[in-house]
């Protein structure tokens, strides 16, 4: 068992045109997702939402606003999730809401070993 | 990392439905019908800020709060933009942002659950102003009253969605330019625009009930909305003005009624359940007892027609089984709706009453009679009607005769099946 993080990649303005029903819809179904996920075990910790925008420092410490233009897609947020091997991983995020609206999971495995069990 | 504090917490169903009207028609209140762009852009705004925070997070403690302020952070940060475009809103945001300023404490108090109904009220009088027909009434409601996107309207009015969009944007427009405030209606114009009003809800709420092509989600949230906002009205103090006349009240009486036989008017299929085959025990007895609690307090001022439809539909759902209905108090019910307002369609309405009641060829007299009005050309309900007639009155070919041209007019798929039904009942009969 390994610890990854999802990384919840989708673009800026997916969400854009959607009416208050919708909303609720989409926030439903994520409300779901998590709360069967966390029930179940495999997803350690909910995460965050990483709200818009953002700064970039470069190495000569100079600072320019996000959204990162060369982009359209942000990643919107994160959670920790154990599973066996990427694999496995890949198959956990298949109930993930944000592929409903073009989006993309990025799972990275975190180097740190923790001891579960 | 935060601990896990995913919170089981269930939004209220329509929660960012009810929202977007409520910071729209606040938000108006504050910036008037010139600025519903950048009102709306954000409310907009704040509620997706709301989506993608809690979709991980979960739903906060106090949900409404927290849009709210977020709402009222993005207005000023709107206004400081707009501000340095052209100085226009240049007090307002200093006196909005100044703390302790009456005009920060007031924009506050805006807020308030008390005030926030007062905005949405006033919302419905502009939404329901007289420089716009019907149709853009309806649509402007929709959309900012009741929080419908476009693709919701488009369903619900059963438009596409250019066309819906084109309205919804006409009817914004024309408030805009008059420059309509968010004024209660003055004393002396109340009876017209709370008319107005009720119209506008009751053709919405018709809309949601009748509406036979229309996704079925969408037609219960339509009758729904029609039946809250109606609930608003009643309980303003404009509904206590003389000029208000109890109208509202028994309209809202009127679409409980209604509603409380909505999950019996169709069967498993979709398909219509006529009245006389709805299975009663599934009637809403607690909604029938909020209908009638309406009606009751409708009584005080001028009789109109929404207090005697709802007093038919009262009656109905007094009567245990169909045959037990009191058929007598509903024709002189419709007798009175022909004297205060005569249509083909009451009187359509009459002749099946007097029909049930046992008087078949008085009845079958009575819609001949009015079986060549413009109004019921291409009505298939007539038809359906006469056949029925004809059918209790033993005579079949007719019976038969009046089913088949009804299935000539019926455009809607129930419509054409439960005539299929009728013919195959009486053939399998004969």
């Amino acid at each position: 068992m390994a610890n990854y993080l999802f990384l919840y990649r989708e673009s800026g303005d997916a969400h854009a045109d959607l009416s208050p029903e919708d909303m609720q819809k989409v926030m439903q179904s994520w409300m779901g997702w998590i709360g069967e996920a966390m029930k179940s075990g495999w997803m350690t910790a909910p995460g965050d939402a990483l709200k818009p925008g953002g700064v970039i420092v470069a190495a000569d410490k100079s600072v320019t606003d996000g959204p990162f233009a060369e982009s359209k897609e942000i990643i919107g947020g994160y959670s920790i999730i154990t599973a066996d091997s990427y694999e496995h991983a890949a198959k956990l995020s298949e109930g993930c809401p944000v592929y409903a609206v073009g989006g993309k999971v990025e799972i990275r495995e975190l180097a740190m070993v923790e001891i579960t069990n | 990392m935060k601990p896990s504090t995913q919170t089981s917490n269930q939004l209220v169903e329509h929660f960012f439905r009810h929202e977007s009207a409520n910071l729209v028609s606040v938000l108006t209140r504050v910036f008037g019908f010139s600025q519903l762009q950048l009102v709306e852009d954000t409310v907009q705004s704040a509620l997706l800020e709301a989506l993608e925070h809690w979709k991980i997070n979960g739903i906060p403690d106090n949900p409404a709060a927290w849009v709210h302020r977020v709402a009222k952070n993005k207005t000023l940060d709107a206004l400081r933009r707009k501000n340095t475009e052209t100085k226009v809103f240049a007090h307002l945001e200093n006196d909005l942002r100044g703390s302790g300023q009456a005009a920060a404490v007031e924009f506050e108090s805006l807020f308030e659950p008390q005030a926030i109904e007062d905005s949405l009220l006033r919302m419905m009088f502009a939404c329901c102003h007289p420089n716009l027909d019907r149709h853009s009434q309806i649509a402007l409601t929709l959309k900012i009253l009741c929080g419908f996107g476009v693709r919701e309207i488009a369903s619900a009015l059963l438009m596409t969605e250019e066309g819906a969009r084109k309205r919804v944007y006409r009817a914004k427009s024309m408030l805009a330019e008059a420059n309509v405030g968010l004024e209660l209606p003055s004393e002396a114009e109340l009876s017209d625009r709370v008319a107005a009003v009720n119209e506008v809800l009751y053709l919405m709420f018709n809309e949601g009930y009748q509406s036979a092509t229309a996704d079925q989600v969408i037609r219960e949230d339509v009758c729904e909305e029609a039946c809250r906002l109606c609930h608003l009205l009643c309980q303003s103090s404009i509904a206590d003005s003389k000029n208000a006349n109890g109208s509202s009240s028994a309209l809202l009486a009127l679409m409980l009624y209604h509603a409380a036989r909505l999950k019996s008017r169709t069967d498993d299929d979709g398909g219509l359940v006529m009245l006389e085959d709805q299975d009663r025990g599934m009637w809403d007895q607690n909604l029938i007892g909020h209908a009638n609690h309406w009606l009751n307090k409708s009584s005080k001022g001028k009789l109109t027609t929404f207090h005697l439809e709802a007093a038919i539909l009262q009656t109905h759902c007094r009567a245990r089984n169909f045959s037990e209905t009191d058929w007598t108090t509903i024709v002189k019910l419709y007798d009175r709706l022909m004297e205060i307002h005569p249509t083909p369609i009451y009187q359509l309405n009459r002749a099946i009453a007097v029909g049930a009641s046992g008087e078949i060829d008085e009845a079958i007299d009575s819609i001949k009679r009015i079986s060549d009005d413009p109004k019921l050309k291409n009505y298939f309900l007539l038809d359906c009607t006469l056949a029925h007639l004809f059918r209790k009155a033993g005579q079949t070919e007719l019976a038969i005769k009046h089913l088949n041209q009804a299935m000539e007019l019926a455009k809607a798929e129930h419509e054409k099946a439960l005539i299929r039904n009728r013919i195959r009942e009486i053939e399998v009969g004969s």
